[in-house]
C-alpha cells in the first residue's frame, strides 16, 4: 500500500497511454478526493475510457509516475482495489437472463452470499423501478431500463468508488434525476466517489463537485466546475434588470469602465466585463445610474461555455446533444 | 482462490448457455442420434434382418478373435453386434464431449466478447484463476455430464436390444469404463483448453467454434480406424492415449493460466 496524500481517492502523475503512433493519453494528472462526484468531460476519442480502463487494471499504461487508487499503487494493487470499486462502462447485460439474476451473479463476485446478494437485488430494482421485470429476460428491456440495471450491478457490492459511464444516457428524466440525487447522496452519506463521465454538461454542472475536461488526451481544466468555467472565461456576464417602464441607454452601461458589450435581454441587459476584477466597480457605477433598477448580478459562466471555449469543437458536442 | 466466486462464473455461464434453444437443441439433439439412434438401427437391424451380419463379414473378420469373447452359441449376429456396441460406437462417444464442450467454451469465452458482456467481469474482483476455472468448469462438467448420461441410455440399450442376439449381459467391458471415467474427462478438457487459447483472439463464437471444431478431425480418425478394425481400443490403449491427454491438459490449463491478461483481452474487444 502507498502513501497517498490524505483523502484523495484517484491519484495519477504523468499517466501517458500510447497506441502505435497515436498518443491516447499525454502526462495527464488527476487528484480526485474521497467522496468527491468527479466529472471527466471530454469528446470522443478524448481518452476517457482508456483512462478508466487503466485507472480499473485492465489496460496498462505506456508510462505514469504516479497511479493511486484507493491507497494502492497500480498495477500492483489492483486486487486489493477491485473489491471497494463499482464500474459501469458500455458494456451489455446478460440478455437471456433475468435482471435479477444479472444482479445477484455479479453480487456473488463481490463476495456477498446468495441471500445479500437477493437482498441487495431487489432494493435496486425497487430504486429504479424495476421491480415488476425482475424475473424478465434481460432481452426484453428497453435501452432505458438496462441503462438502470447496469448502473445497479455498478453498485451491488457497496463499491467506495463507482465509475460511470454516460449513466443518464437512455434515462428518463425522473429517471436521470432521482440517479444524480442518489449520487449525491451516496457521496455525501457514504462518503463514496463517483468517477462519472458525461457529454450532459449541465447535469455534469449540477452534480459534480470536481470536473477535468479532457481532450486530445491532455487535461484541458480541472477543479470545481466554477472554477473551471472562470478559467476558460475570463470575461464576466452581469444581468442587470429594469424596473417595469424604466428606461437605460446602452451607452451609459459601456461607459462605465471594464464594460466590453451589452446585449438586451427579457427584462434587462447583459452586460460583458472585461474580468472579474471589473465586477464591483461595475456594481457601484450602476448603482449610481439615475435609472430604476431591480437589480445586478453577475451571472456565472457555464460549464457548457467553458467546454466549448476549451475543446473548441462546438458542433461535435450539439450533434451528440441532438441524438 | 475463492471457488463461490469460480462457481458464481459457471452457474451463470451454465444458465446463459442453456436459456437459448439454439444452443441447447444441437448440443443435446445431435449427440443423442449418434450415440443412441445409430446404435438402435444397428441392433434392430442385426435382430429383425435375417442375413444382415453376413453383410458385415468384411468388418468382422478385420476384428481380431482375441477383441471379441466367444459366448456359448454366440452367432454371427452376436459377433456383429457385441463389435458394434463394445467398438464400433465407441469412437461416437469421444465425439460427444469434443462437440458439447466446443459449443459450450466458444460461447463462454469468444460470445461473451462478442456480445460485449466481458468487460464487466473483467472489473470485478474475480482473479484471472477464478475466470478461467469457472469458465472450464462451466464448459466441462456438462460435457462430460452429457456424455455419461448418454452412456447410461448406450447401456440400457446395448442391454436390453444388445444382449438377446448376443445371448448374455456383456456390456459394459472394461474399455467403456476406461473411456467413460478417463479418456472422455481429459478430451474434454483438451478440447476447452484449445478453445480458451483460440478465445483469446478470436473475434466471436462462429470463429472460436470453427476453429475449436477442427480438433475434432483427429477423432473422426480414430471412429475410421475402429470401423475398420485397423485399431481396437483396448482398456490399455485407452487408459495410456488418456494418460497423454491429461499430460497436454496440464500444460494447456498452466499456458491459460499464465498467459491470460485482461489486458490483453481488452484489447481484442469490439
Amino acid at each position: 500500500m502507498s502513501e497517498a496524500p490524505d483523502g484523495l481517492a484517484i491519484e495519477v502523475r504523468g499517466l501517458t497511454r500510447q497506441f502505435g503512433a497515436v498518443r491516447a493519453l499525454d502526462g495527464i494528472d488527476l487528484e480526485i478526493p474521497r467522496g468527491a462526484v468527479f466529472g471527466l468531460l471530454g469528446p470522443n476519442g478524448a481518452g476517457k475510457t482508456t483512462t478508466v480502463r487503466i485507472l480499473n487494471g485492465v489496460m496498462e499504461p505506456t508510462c505514469v509516475q504516479r497511479l493511486t487508487v484507493l491507497g494502492h499503487d497500480l498495477p500492483g494493487g489492483i486486487a486489493d482495489v477491485r473489491p471497494q470499486v463499482g464500474v459501469q462502462t458500455d458494456t451489455n447485460l446478460y440478455e437471456r437472463l433475468s435482471a435479477r439474476l444479472n444482479l445477484t451473479c455479479f453480487g456473488r463476485l463481490f463476495g456477498l452470499d446468495g441471500r445479500e446478494a437477493g437482498k441487495r437485488a431487489d432494493h435496486f430494482l425497487e430504486m429504479f423501478g424495476l421491480t415488476s421485470r425482475a424475473s424478465a429476460r434481460v432481452e426484453t428491456f428497453s435501452k432505458g431500463m438496462k441503462q438502470k440495471l447496469l448502473i445497479a450491478r455498478a453498485l451491488m457490492g457497496h463499491p467506495s468508488l463507482v465509475y460511470l459511464d454516460e449513466p443518464t444516457a437512455g434515462l428518463d428524466p425522473e429517471a436521470s434525476h432521482e440517479l444524480m440525487r442518489y449520487i449525491r447522496r451516496v457521496s455525501r452519506d457514504a462518503h463514496a466517489t463517483f468517477f462519472i463521465t458525461s457529454h450532459r454538461l449541465e447535469e455534469m454542472e449540477n452534480a459534480c463537485t470536481q470536473v477535468a475536461i479532457l481532450d486530445e488526451g491532455v487535461i484541458k481544466a480541472s477543479g470545481t466546475p466554477l472554477e473551471v468555467s472562470r478559467s476558460a472565461i475570463l470575461t464576466v456576464r452581469v444581468r442587470v434588470r429594469l424596473a417595469p417602464h424604466a428606461v437605460l441607454a446602452r451607452s451609459e452601461l459601456m461607459a462605465i469602465p471594464g464594460a466590453i458589450g451589452v446585449e438586451f435581454d427579457g427584462d434587462g441587459m447583459v452586460v460583458t466585463l472585461a474580468g472579474i476584477d471589473a465586477v464591483p466597480g461595475f456594481v457601484r457605477a450602476a448603482a449610481a445610474l439615475p435609472a430604476d433598477l431591480m437589480g445586478v448580478a453577475e451571472e456565472p459562466p457555464t460549464l457548457q461555455e467553458a467546454y466549448l471555449a476549451l475543446v473548441g469543437r462546438g458542433h461535435h458536442v450539439r450533434e451528440e446533444a441532438d441524438d | 482462490m475463492r471457488w463461490n466466486r469460480a462457481l458464481a462464473i459457471a452457474t451463470k455461464d451454465l444458465r446463459d448457455t442453456f436459456s437459448t434453444s439454439q444452443l441447447a437443441l444441437p448440443l443435446v439433439v445431435v449427440p443423442l442420434v449418434v450415440v443412441v439412434g445409430y446404435p438402435m438401427i444397428y441392433l434392430v437391424a442385426l435382430r429383425y434382418t435375417p442375413g444382415a451380419a453376413n453383410g458385415l463379414q468384411g468388418f468382422l473378420t478385420s476384428f481380431p478373435d482375441s477383441a471379441v469373447p466367444v459366448f456359448q452359441g454366440m452367432t454371427s449376429a452376436g459377433r456383429a453386434a457385441y463389435i458394434g456396441i463394445v467398438y464400433l460406437f465407441a469412437g461416437f462417444f469421444l465425439l460427444v464431449p469434443v462437440m458439447v464442450s466446443t459449443i459450450i467454451a466458444a460461447n463462454s469465452f469468444a460470445g461473451e466478447k462478442e456480445r460485449r458482456t466481458l468487460e464487466g467481469l473483467l472489473y470485478t474482483p474475480v482473479t484471472d484463476a477464478e475466470l478461467v476455472l469457472g469458465k472450464v468448469a462451466a464448459s466441462f462438467v456438462p460435457a462430460v455430464a452429457f456424455t455419461w448420461f448418454c452412456f447410461a441410455i448406450y447401456t440400457v440399450i446395448a442391454n436390453v436390444m444388445g444382449t438377446p442376439i448376443i445371448g448374455q449381459p456383456y456390456f459394459p467391458t472394461p474399455n467403456w469404463w476406461a473411456l467413460m471415467l478417463a479418456l472422455v474427462p481429459a478430451v474434454a478438457l483438451f478440447v476447452i483448453g484449445i478453445v480458451v487459447l483460440v478465445s483469446a483472439k478470436a473475434r466471436g463464437f462462429q470463429e472460436a467454434n470453427a476453429i475449436g471444431g477442427s480438433i475434432s478431425l483427429p477423432l473422426i480418425g480414430i471412429v475410421a480406424a475402429q470401423a475398420s478394425g485397423i485399431m481396437v481400443l483396448s482398456s490399455g490403449l485407452i487408459l495410456a492415449t488418456a494418460g497423454v491427454f491429461a499430460a497436454l491438459d496440464a500444460i494447456l490449463i498452466w499456458v491459460i493460466v499464465k498467459s491470460f491478461r485482461r489486458s490483453r483481452i481488452v484489447s481484442y474487444l469490439p
